[in-house]
């Protein structure tokens, strides 16, 4: 068994009027069936309103699902005895980096979830240097998180979440706010903490560029899972994805267009150096 | 515009003051305002304002600096001090029309210039020399003794330094709906003080709305971090007294002792 696993997850958001009569209910995730094994990178891609953001919040056991049952690690979300070593051992990122940064100084940031787990005073300050070396921001220990750029302010959150020793980090939107290169900065160190660390990445985005380094991509659309497989399965099939609003990046949809017209291309490139090579290939087989 | 507002200023630089303990220098500001109402003649007000003076030197803060935050309260000052002048009933020194000054008048208010202001200077001298962190840890830390009375001191102080961390971040905020909205033909500038409160009520609403939706997101992202509580948590930077502030104690005790002195005996 995996270290997250859902099973015919659903959630329904209850809608109320004035007097607390039900209006509507919309479902959010839809009998979700997931299995994330340790140590993967595994993105989760969808448009605004696909359930994706409900489904990280149930990981990390902020929601409680309507139906079916989400385990980490072995232990049911549900079981209020468990609670906060759930959130522990999952930590969460969230979107807008301001809101989630509690401390006026980068390293009592970083310090606030070991100081909230109850860990002596010795082990939460080695903690904070090695969280923070590990993101690239140990020069800024010292500074006031204001004064830091959005991709830096969001270096220091996944900090403290690395801080508290997790299994795995579930990434909600780390880089909906961020400039291009805030969004390089967060992913390099993600794919770092992935790659040394061996932590567990689930990465929500809907940015495709993210998910190429990705183990398994599991693409939402409606609550539902549309489609899963490795990053190259899923950019193979770029009229689906045209279907579910997604953006392909644009080397895959420039080879998707040439595919069409008849150059000889494999399905699902990835990379301009992957493209170029392929195509130098195809004007070699024609001559 | 609205970042010229410095609140709960601090000067950073290296002094002793600066290193001490926030609880030591928050019972000493505590002390000595009580001993501005303990001391009542002439000796005692001198004994306070070498005290003050001697502080203000070693905190390493510039004498201007400080006075910079008396010009807010120039206005109270004077106020207390025309009415004490004018008002105390006793043997009238000089008269015109209907006004009287009193001898009883002038030493009342004189008094209460110097109380009030080695007041505000005493006071200034701790939230100068103390990040609002430190001043927040050493408050929680003191009032301890009250979570017997079920006072939720540790609540309380992570919502004072929540409160001060999002003081620059609303503001920022603030700036840019103003901007949005000047964009957009609003006016915030002209017309009297009724009409300029006026202009700011759309400005308020959007930025309760943010300020709701923020701590919403902020409580979330607490609790996604473990946060319940002051039950069972480690700090990360523990205030443990060193011997600079066993000292502080001490010369406080003797300046406490002095003035207690002097009113008894002079």
């Amino acid at each position: 068994m995996g270290i997250i696993r859902t099973e015919q997850l659903v959630f329904e958001y209850i809608r109320r009027d004035e007097e607390g009569n039900v209006e509507g209910i919309t479902r959010a995730v839809d009998e979700v069936d997931l299995d994330v094994e340790q140590g993967d990178f595994v993105a989760i891609l969808g448009h605004n309103g696909s359930g994706k953001s409900t489904l990280a919040k149930h990981i990390n056991a902020i929601l409680y699902p309507t139906e079916g049952t989400v385990w980490v690690d072995g232990m049911n979300t549900q079981d209020d005895k468990d609670l906060w070593n759930i959130r522990q051992e999952a930590g969460m990122v969230f979107q807008n980096p301001d809101n989630q940064i509690i401390g006026q100084v980068v390293e009592e940031d970083v310090g606030f979830g070991p100081e909230n787990m109850g860990v002596p005073t010795e082990e939460i300050w080695e903690r904070v240097e090695e969280s923070l070396k590990a993101v690239g921001m140990y020069a800024y220990r010292k500074f006031s998180p204001n004064k830091l750029s959005g991709g830096q302010k969001q270096r220091v959150s996944i900090a403290g979440v690395i801080a508290m020793h997790p299994k795995c980090i579930i990434l909600d939107e780390p880089t909906a706010m961020l400039d291009p290169n805030g969004r390089k900065e967060v992913v390099r160190a993600v794919r770092g903490l992935n790659d040394v660390e061996g932590i567990t990445v689930v990465l929500i985005t809907h940015y495709m560029e993210e998910i190429i380094h990705a183990d398994k991509v599991f693409v939402m659309d409606k609550g539902k899972i549309a489609m899963q497989g490795t990053p190259r399965e899923i950019f193979s099939q770029v009229e689906k994805l045209k279907e579910l609003r997604l953006d392909v990046p644009q080397v895959t949809l420039l080879a998707h267009e040439l595919q069409k017209m008849g150059v000889n291309l494999p399905n699902g490139i990835l990379t301009v150096e992957e493209l170029t090579k392929e195509l130098l290939k195809a004007g070699q087989s024609v001559k | 515009m609205l970042r010229d507002i410095t609140l709960g200023q601090y000067y950073q630089t290296d002094s002793v003051i600066h290193k001490l303990d926030p609880r030591v220098k928050l019972i000493a500001t505590v002390c000595f305002i009580v001993s501005l109402f303990v001391v009542k003649s002439w000796v005692g007000y001198v004994a306070a304002a070498v005290f003050l003076a001697v502080m203000i030197k070693l905190s390493n803060v510039p004498f201007k600096f400080m006075v910079k935050g008396m010009r807010a309260i120039v206005f109270i000052l004077l106020i207390t001090v025309v009415f004490n002048l004018f008002l105390t009933p006793g043997e009238v020194l000089v008269s015109f029309w209907k006004f009287r000054i009193t001898r009883e008048g002038l030493h009342l208010a004189v008094m209460m210039a110097v109380r009030l202001s080695f007041l505000i200077i005493g006071s200034s001298v701790m939230t100068l020399t103390t990040t609002p962190n430190s001043l927040t840890d050493g408050m929680e830390k003191l009032m301890k003794p009250l979570k017997v009375c079920k006072v939720p001191v540790h609540e309380v102080a992570m919502m004072m330094s929540i409160a001060l961390r999002f003081i620059p971040i609303l503001l920022e905020e603030t700036d840019k709906i103003m901007k949005a909205q000047i964009a957009r033909g609003a006016d915030f500038e002209s017309g009297n003080l009724i009409k300029k409160a006026r202009a700011m009520v759309p400005l308020l609403v959007p930025l309760f709305i943010s300020a709701f939706r923020r701590a919403n997101d902020l409580a979330m992202a607490m609790e996604a971090r473990c946060y319940r509580g002051g039950e069972n948590r480690t700090k990360m930077k523990p205030l443990r007294y060193a011997g600079r502030d066993r000292i502080a104690y001490g010369v406080l005790a003797a300046y406490f002792a002095l003035c207690v002195v002097i009113r008894i005996y002079l």
